[in-house]
């Protein structure tokens, strides 16, 4: 069963054209990887499925139910954490949530646990300070915990790492990855590497299109073999290795790369190294290849 | 039903913290304090001043100052206090687009029609509860230095520039549904009420306009009869009801 399906939707502003019969579905309990360049169209597509705007034709169901413009009575399953979260900047993170679980009608013992829960889950416990002088990162998690507060069905997440520093950006993957179990997580981004470490399936959107879309693993399998790089201590071995091994590319001062596909292995190449004595600084597979895909689909 | 009374609590705490409710308060209570005390002052202001103007060839007389006279100052302070309100509302929902605050507030689901009535009952409430205490503090002092009963219509001449209020208020309210920025909402709210005083240079209209609610200390000096106002006020209510159903309709299809 599919928590969000996108079927056939366009969308257009003044003369240009945003979405572009756009088409896909989020399965239950996944972490979805949205990617596309910025003015790809993500963030009207997350609007659109939130009904803060209207389509100009397809349809949107989240959970079974057609979203429709304003008063979206589907907006009830779904907690929103957008790219810059706005909050009520006199009151204090606690009061922020008793004020969100308030208006959707929780009751007032549950919500009382659920904003400790939530607060605790995003390293904000403990926290009486006004909202007012929080910096982006603490914003971006008090964001999470009003997203999940009343137990949302499906969690869409538009760019939450973009602005952050690495430590930021782990804490919030970490979240969304605890989230998984009670939640369907849609997150949009940029950041290929995101994606790699959380996601289970991905869409690439470019210009208002889905130009792939599947999961992780069919990715893997996909690309096959990876290539692999490394680094010498000695810029002087490097010809004798490069002799040895043909098919290399130079990298620098001391380093080659082998691309896949070029019929050297790793592992004979590891083992002529310890044999003749070579002292090596750096040896690895090639990075996934997610970026590469996404540049090759996007014509770059 | 709790779900409107979490949003009015949200609006309540916006305008303690903010310190807004405090300085409206204390504008209108002074205001409330500054009528009979200017009125009581005036004597001794004329007769300090009364050598100067002579020079001038003024010859000032003994002024008598009573009740009307601090009323007559209600009125011509009661404007003021009302653009302050004016002011300190204008911002109400341009801030919230703005901000983008209102952003996760609708898309938890929360109904726009509920976001919409709060603020609105807030501003409407925020102007009764002052401008009636500034009427109370002016009435005990008038009652207390002269004698209210020598005023005619005191009451229902309050009650007509409180309804212009109203009337203001809600295009205020209306013109925060139409426009994204405050300056809009404002020049909007400006407009019509500046048109509405353009237009009293026709004779034939000047009695249907809701303007003519700025008159109604005429009511004090037994110049005028209540009677006098029923169409004005009937304009008023009609044009404001339907300034405040016009902006709900607006506001539930406003791009936010």
């Amino acid at each position: 069963m599919d928590m969000l399906k996108i079927s056939h939707v366009g969308k257009r502003f003044g003369d240009k054209e945003v979405l572009r019969d756009l088409d896909f579905t989020v399965p239950k309990h996944t972490i979805y990887g949205f990617v596309g360049q910025n003015g790809a169209g993500k963030t009207t597509t997350m609007k659109l499925v939130l009904g803060l705007l209207s389509a100009d034709h397809g349809e949107i169901f989240v959970d079974g139910e057609k979203v429709s413009f304003t008063n979206n009575r589907t907006n009830r399953f779904i907690g929103y954490l957008p790219d810059v979260p706005e909050f009520y900047s006199y009151m204090n993170p606690t009061e922020y949530l008793h004020f969100c679980g308030a208006i959707t009608g929780m009751e007032a013992n549950d919500c009382k646990m659920r904003t400790e829960e939530m607060l605790r889950l995003v390293g904000l416990d403990g926290e009486k300070h006004r909202i007012k002088g929080f910096s982006r990162g603490m914003k971006q998690r008090l964001g999470i915990a009003q997203a999940l507060l009343s137990r949302p069905r499906l969690l869409i997440c538009d760019e939450p790492t973009s602005a952050l520093d690495p430590v930021g950006r782990k804490e919030i993957l970490d979240i969304l990855v605890s989230a998984r179990e009670e939640t369907t997580v849609l997150f949009s981004t940029h950041i290929l590497s995101d994606v790699e470490r959380i996601c289970e399936r991905f869409a690439f959107l470019h210009q208002g299109k889905i130009l792939r879309q599947g999961s992780m693993e069919d990715l893997k399998k996909s690309c096959g073999e990876t290539g692999f790089e490394l680094e010498l201590e000695q810029k002087e071995k490097l010809e004798k290795l490069m002799e040895h091994f043909p098919g290399g590319t130079r990298q620098g001062r001391r380093g080659v790369i082998y691309a896949q596909g070029k019929g050297q292995s790793m592992e004979a190449v590891l083992a002529w190294l310890l044999r003749e004595q070579i002292k090596f600084t750096k040896i690895e597979k090639s990075g996934l290849t997610l970026e590469s895909l996404f540049l090759e689909v996007v014509g770059k | 039903m709790s779900t409107f009374i979490a949003f009015w609590k949200k609006e309540w705490m916006e305008l303690l913290r903010s310190g807004k409710f405090i300085i409206v308060l204390l504008i209108f209570a002074l205001f409330g304090i500054m009528n009979p005390a200017i009125a009581k002052l005036t004597p001794w202001l004329m007769e300090t001043m009364a050598d100067s103007l002579q020079d001038t060839g003024l010859q000032v007389t003994t002024v008598t100052v009573d009740a009307t006279t601090s009323w007559t100052q209600f009125y011509k302070n009661m404007p003021m206090a009302l653009i302050v309100v004016v002011l300190l509302f204008g911002s109400m929902f341009t801030q919230e687009y703005q901000r983008g605050t209102l952003v996760l507030v609708l898309t938890k689901g929360y109904p726009r029609r509920n976001v919409y009535l709060v603020k609105t009952w807030m501003a409407l409430f925020i102007w009764t509860i002052c401008f009636w205490l500034s009427f109370v503090i002016t009435w005990f002092y008038n009652s207390y230095y002269w004698d209210n009963g020598n005023t005619s219509n005191i009451l229902p001449a309050a009650a007509l520039f409180w309804l212009f209020g109203i009337w203001v208020l809600l295009l205020l309210v209306f013109f925060s549904t139409v426009f994204s920025e405050t300056s809009g909402v404002l020049a909007g709210t400006g407009a019509i009420v500046l048109l509405s005083y353009v237009v009293t240079i026709f004779p034939n209209v000047q009695d249907f306009l809701p303007v003519k609610l700025l008159g109604a200390q005429g009511l004090l000096l037994e110049s005028q009869v209540i009677g006098d106002y029923g169409q004005a006020v009937f304009v008023t209510v009609v044009v404001s009801a339907a300034a405040a159903i016009a902006g709900m309709l607006l506001f539930e299809k406003k791009r936010i």
